[in-house]
């Protein structure tokens, strides 16, 4: 940790003029902040008493970070092209790992930070069954039950978490690229709208809504359901498959089988298929793989390019 | 010791730097003079291992350029023609971030920012946010970054553009300090005259050629070989023309505002000899004198204009 913010790139892009900003203009500044936790707490509020389903919430969530994600990520390096400052950095003693992660850390830190802020309103979607406490019967209140469970709920954190990992990697590799912020940041907003709606669009369309739902209900274990993760990567189903909002939709049917970690035991098969593919956690790990990848490739371009 | 080993840059069919070989030594303020377009920027890219050279080399205290880059950048500083500078910080974070990106360890860090602003007369702007500073103090900005880590190679190139008068004047001070302080400096201008009166030597590139290095005053004795003689006639000057071109040593004649100049290959015997000839043969002369040439003038016989 200590090594980690000795890294004084990362201090910059983290703290860097966030908090000299606060000291100038600390009227302006605390407005926004004032205004941004306002609507905050107004979607809180608006999730909270319409008793919106879990889906809802997560697929709310997610297109927020979808928004929001490119914007901490799609001016990483090209900024430092266009204002002229690259070569300066790349001739001091900061390595390319540090560079890199200087600059990836202080964008996922911002993705962890929204991903956090998306708990309480994914929290909301606890149904609670409380039994009033009847003093004559003397009956004893219930232990609070939830039908959102734990599984869900980390399932539903961990895609907004690597959903967000995933764009920021891949803004961080095209800003590095392209060399240029609107080049980036276009293509990030639009490689979404193409990859997220478009294409599950007409998936959906020229396949006749054909989903593999059905092949799933008939997964009965883990092994089954790692071999059919593995060959979707194949079809075209994939499309669907790794959509987040997909996803989120999927872990919806989850919920009625009162999941426990373990296996078997429930009726709903369809359910039970979708658990044994870990539906949420896989997808989590193909975009945290896939930002890997990403960062790798920035990597080595500025091993390439810049002899580092 | 900067030695320079046949650097060589081709962009496709054309040659931007051809071939070059000079040697600096500590205390050596070298002056890199050439018109637009000719290899000035690309030759300190190339030493400042920003750009690999498409053949030569060059070695800094023996470390090569282009085998070791990692090795020689510490040992150098770099100053480009167009930079830019973190904003949104203040002038001692600015120096503070790259100090430590040079790994100099923090309980020297203030000590060593103190000199620098010191050194380039900032002290006064010490809290000021950088994107509040004017041009000139910018580019003194980035000559402190560029000194944080005690290089032993300076590479400016043109630092006085964009500057006032007054400016320049302090710039040029504050390079022939460096230079007192026995760092190599080198710095590129395609303006003679500013650094005709603090380099002890220059070099002067055309379309990728090092025409000639050296010692300034040894390259202006070395011109004063091929003297210009002005001789101002009384009456018609054709016949005196015609009897100055006959002359062994005479190989040009022009006119200009009624005044002959005679390219002279003699020293100043011949030279005495033409003119006792010349007023023997009854020819009437108003004026006989030797241009005296200053750098500028051996730029422009350098350079015959000729821009790429
Ligand atoms: N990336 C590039 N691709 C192709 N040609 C280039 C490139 N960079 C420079 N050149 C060419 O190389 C030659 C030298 O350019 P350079 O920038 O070194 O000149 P300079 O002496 O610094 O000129 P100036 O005084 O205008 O700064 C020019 O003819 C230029 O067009
Ligand atoms: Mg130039």
């Amino acid at each position: 940790m200590k090594r980690w913010m000795e890294n004084p790139l990362l201090r910059y892009q983290l703290f860097g003029f966030t908090v000299n900003r606060w000291k100038r203009q600390p009227l302006l500044y605390g407005v926004i902040a004032g205004g941004v936790g306002l609507t905050y707490l107004l979607v809180y509020q608006l999730v909270a008493f319409n008793q919106i389903p879990f889906a809802a919430a997560l697929n709310l969530c997610l297109l927020v970070m979808c928004l929001v994600a490119p914007l901490m990520a799609y001016n990483l390096f090209s900024l430092e092209y266009e204002k002229q400052t690259w070569e300066s950095l790349a001739l001091t003693r900061l390595t390319a790992r540090e560079i890199l992660w200087g600059k990836l850390g202080a964008a996922l830190a911002r993705v962890g930070i929204l991903t956090l802020l998306a708990l309480p309103i994914l929290l909301t979607t606890v149904e609670l069954d409380i039994y009033i406490f009847d003093s004559r019967s003397g009956r004893i209140p219930t232990v609070l039950e939830s039908t959102t469970n734990l599984y869900v709920l980390t399932a539903g954190m961990s895609l907004l978490f690597s959903w967000g990992a995933l764009i920021v990697a891949l803004g961080m590799w095209l800003s590095f690229y392209l060399k240029r912020t609107l080049s980036t940041a276009s293509t990030l907003y639009a490689g979404q709208v193409f990859a997220l709606a478009l294409m599950p669009m007409l998936y959906l369309t020229f396949s006749t809504g054909e989903t593999g739902n059905e092949f799933i209900g008939a997964i009965t274990s883990y092994w089954e359901g790692f071999v059919w993760w593995i060959a979707s990567l194949f079809t075209a189903r994939v499309i669907l498959y790794l959509n987040p909002f997909w996803a989120a939709n999927e872990l919806n049917a989850v919920l009625p089988s009162s999941y426990t970690w373990r296996d078997g035991g429930g009726s709903y098969t369809y359910s039970e298929g979708l658990i044994y593919l870990n539906w949420g956690f896989s997808q989590s790990i193909t975009y945290l793989a896939l930002a890997l990848l990403f960062a790798g490739l920035t990597h080595r371009g500025l091993k390439h390019a810049w002899r580092k | 010791m900067l030695d320079v080993k046949g650097l060589r840059k081709e962009y496709g069919e054309l040659v931007a730097v051809r071939d070059l070989y000079f040697q600096l030594h500590p205390g050596d303020v070298f002056g890199f003079i050439g018109p637009n377009g000719a290899g000035k920027t690309t030759t300190i890219k190339m030493l400042a291992t920003l750009l690999e050279p498409t053949a030569g080399t060059a070695t800094l205290n023996g470390i090569d350029i282009v085998r070791q880059p990692e090795e020689v950048r510490p040992l150098l500083g770099y100053m480009p023609d167009f930079f830019g500078l973190y904003e949104g910080i203040t002038v001692t974070e600015y120096l503070e971030f790259f100090a430590a990106a040079y790994r100099i360890p923090r309980a020297q860090r203030a000590a060593i920012i103190e000199n620098v602003l010191e050194l380039t007369d900032l002290t006064v702007k010490k809290d000021a946010y950088v994107e509040t500073l004017s041009r000139g103090m910018q580019q003194r900005l980035c000559l402190a970054k560029s000194l944080v880590h005690d290089p032993i190679l300076l590479l400016l190139d043109e630092p006085a553009s964009g500057l006032d008068p007054r400016a320049r004047i302090e710039i040029k001070e504050l390079i022939r300090e460096l230079g007192a302080m026995g760092k190599i400096v080198l710095v590129s201008s395609h303006i003679l005259p500013e650094l005709a009166d603090f380099c002890n030597k220059i070099g002067i590139i055309e379309k990728g050629e090092l025409l000639v290095w050296g010692v300034v005053d040894e390259i202006v004795q070395q011109m004063q070989a091929n003297r210009i003689l002005e001789i101002k006639p009384l009456g018609e000057p054709e016949p005196l023309i015609k009897r100055l071109e006959r002359e062994a040593h005479v190989h040009g004649v022009e006119t200009r505002n009624g005044s002959l100049y005679v390219h002279f290959a003699g020293g100043l015997e011949e030279q005495a000899d033409l003119l006792a000839s010349l007023i023997h043969d009854g020819y009437r002369i108003a004026a006989f004198r030797e241009e005296s040439l200053d750098l500028e003038d051996v730029f422009m016989q350098i350079t015959k204009g000729e821009v790429s």
